[in-house]
């Protein structure tokens, strides 16, 4: 739904038919019971198993999801790739921008000379989703994912992911992808290849 | 002379009007009035509160709130006046209540050879007796407002009190034009002659019913007119040191008189219990085949029913008007009741006059 704005003027002199007050407080009910109507029709219609159609914006957030935009920063992932290792050389730029410092990298070489990080460490509840992470990497290997949901648990030891748990499939996370290089690349379909 | 048949009937009157006001409006209000206004505003309302994970569209909100305020502390500020500071709410309450002693809120039915007439007091001077009750809620405001030692609180008490004094007197006047039309001071009378849809306070009289509406919300001290209790202004007005079940008690009378304003508005302009080109005497006629206590009882059933019916549409009505309009200003309040309502009733009532006299408006 579109926000509209209006200027009011503070010191309109009222014209006779707006100081007799009724019109004009019926003008406002008519306001009012229009959109009381339109979001009971709404409504019902849903209730009765329609499609969704109301004014109303409120989520009903547990049962409902909100959309997630494309450039939504969430829970920073790794990229895996689709041989099932990791897109990461460990060059620890990353752990170098993270500003709280929540990354710590041990890299190490496999067998073909390729490097790869033995262990990546992040600290969930230090990290403050700036995506500063992601704009370092030369890799596109740390991507900011869309999870939000369920990042926040009783014990803070629970909160430092390993690379296990970091790692995502690059499908899962095509859709930021896709938002990051188009604002720095200038691309604005992002081509699996 | 009173009889066992005519006692036990008013006992019956007395405890529905209880159960109607008490039991189930005064509930439902704070259930419409949070839904309503959700919906109004694009929102959805509460709807948490759940029983055994029903939630019922959020009805059982009103039921939480009423527990959580049973066991809030019931506080008495120092320096208070103690008895006073009690009586306030129930005399706050009252008059609400007994205002309904007088609106009929169905017609005459002939059950099992008793004569019923669904009214609990059948007065000659219903309307005066529904002025003067109205008057006497004044005292609980102002009561509640001195006696609680704040300065916030009598300040609105002041303020309530001559609000309300000043649509008194309009309200009376904008009631006139309707007595002389009806030539009854009595209610029961009032919706009797309503029997023909032609002679229905609203067709003739729209403009006393928008002042009335207008003084009765003011009476009820609601947006738009809640400068008593303007919380941006004085807290919470005249009871802002009232805490646990005595604020409830406010709230209480709040609504009640709420569903006072729309009873009085159903049988003064919206015809009571009677239905739209039906006569009761019709509908018993057309319910023949019940038998003539079957009739009868289906009839007062039929009759309630359009009565309640109407009444919950002028509740909402109320509560349109209450979420659609921003609070007039003190000045604005008084300057509206004694020189706008107040001249357009003395206005209303000579047009009336004129009519009868000139036979535009049909003799009933
Ligand atoms: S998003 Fe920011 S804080 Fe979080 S890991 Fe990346 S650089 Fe560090
Ligand atoms: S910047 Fe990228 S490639 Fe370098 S260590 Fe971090 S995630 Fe790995």
């Amino acid at each position: 739904m579109a926000i509209t704005f209006k200027k009011v003027d503070r010191n309109a002199k009222l014209t006779l038919w707006e100081a007799s007050y009724v019109p004009e407080i019926l003008r406002g009910m008519s306001i009012t019971m229009r959109h009381f109507l339109t979001n009971m029709a709404g409504l019902v219609m849903e209730l009765a198993g329609g499609r969704k159609h109301r004014k109303i914006m409120t989520l009903y957030y547990p049962e409902e999801d909100p959309v997630i935009p494309p450039s939504y920063r969430g829970r920073p992932a790794l990229v895996r790739r689709s041989d099932g290792l990791e897109k990461c050389v460990a060059c620890g730029l990353c752990e170098v921008i993270c500003p709280p410092h929540c990354i710590s990298i041990v890299g190490a070489e496999r067998e073909n000379g390729e490097r790869y990080p033995l262990t990546y460490t992040l600290d969930g509840s230090r990290c403050i989703f700036c995506g500063l992470c992601e704009e370092a990497c030369p890799k596109e290997a740390i991507i900011m994912s869309h999870d939000w949901k369920n990042l926040c648990e009783y014990d803070r030891s629970k909160m430092i992911y390993s690379k296990e748990q970091l790692l995502y499939p690059e499908r899962n996370l095509v859709r930021r992808l896709e938002a990051i290089r188009g604002r720095y690349f200038g691309i604005k379909r992002y081509k699996n290849n | 002379m009173i009889t066992l048949p005519d006692l036990v009937e008013t006992v019956v009157k007395i405890a529905f009007i209880l159960g109607l006001t008490i039991g189930f409006y005064a509930p439902i209000i704070g259930w419409i009035e949070r839904k309503q206004s959700a919906v109004m505003q694009d929102r959805i309302g509460g709807n948490r509160a759940a029983i055994l994970g029903f939630t019922v569209i959020g009805l059982f909100h009103s039921l939480a709130d009423a527990i959580k305020l049973i066991f809030k502390e019931d506080f008495v500020p120092r320096g208070a006046e103690t008895a006073l500071h009690r009586l306030a709410p129930v005399i706050s309450v009252v008059p609400a209540l007994i205002a309904f002693a007088v609106i009929p809120f169905g017609g005459t039915y002939n059950l099992w050879g008793h004569e019923t007439r669904l009214v609990i007091a059948d007065l000659d001077v219903g309307v005066l007796y529904v002025f003067a009750i109205a008057s006497l809620a004044t005292y609980g405001v102002v009561i509640a407002g001195w006696a609680s030692n704040n300065n916030w609180s009598l300040l609105g008490a002041l303020r309530a009190a001559a609000q309300m004094f000043s649509y008194e007197v309009a309200m009376g006047l904008t009631i006139i034009g309707l007595v002389m039309f009806y030539q009854s001071l009595s209610l029961v009378e009032i919706v009797d002659k309503q029997e023909n849809f032609y002679h229905w306070g609203i067709i003739w009289h729209f403009p006393a019913f928008i002042l009335f509406l207008t003084c009765a919300i003011a009476e009820n001290k609601r947006i738009p007119f809640d400068t008593p209790e303007a919380e941006s202004e004085l807290v919470a007005g005249y009871f802002t040191e009232y805490s646990g079940m005595k604020f409830i008690m406010f709230w209480t009378a709040e609504f009640l008189e709420i569903v006072t304003i729309s009873a009085l508005c159903v049988t003064l302009f919206f015809g009571g219990h009677q239905i739209p080109f039906v006569t009761v005497s019709g509908l018993i006629d057309f319910l023949g085949f019940l038998g003539p206590n079957g009739a009868n009882a289906a009839a007062m059933l039929i009759g309630v029913a359009v009565f309640i019916i109407k009444l919950t549409l002028l509740i909402m009505l109320q509560m349109s008007i209450r979420w659609t309009l921003p609070r007039f200003r003190y000045d604005q309040v008084m300057k509206l009741g004694w020189k706008m309502i107040l001249p357009a009733s003395l206005i209303w009532i000579f047009l009336v006059g004129a009519g009868i006299l000139t036979g535009v408006m049909p003799a009933v």
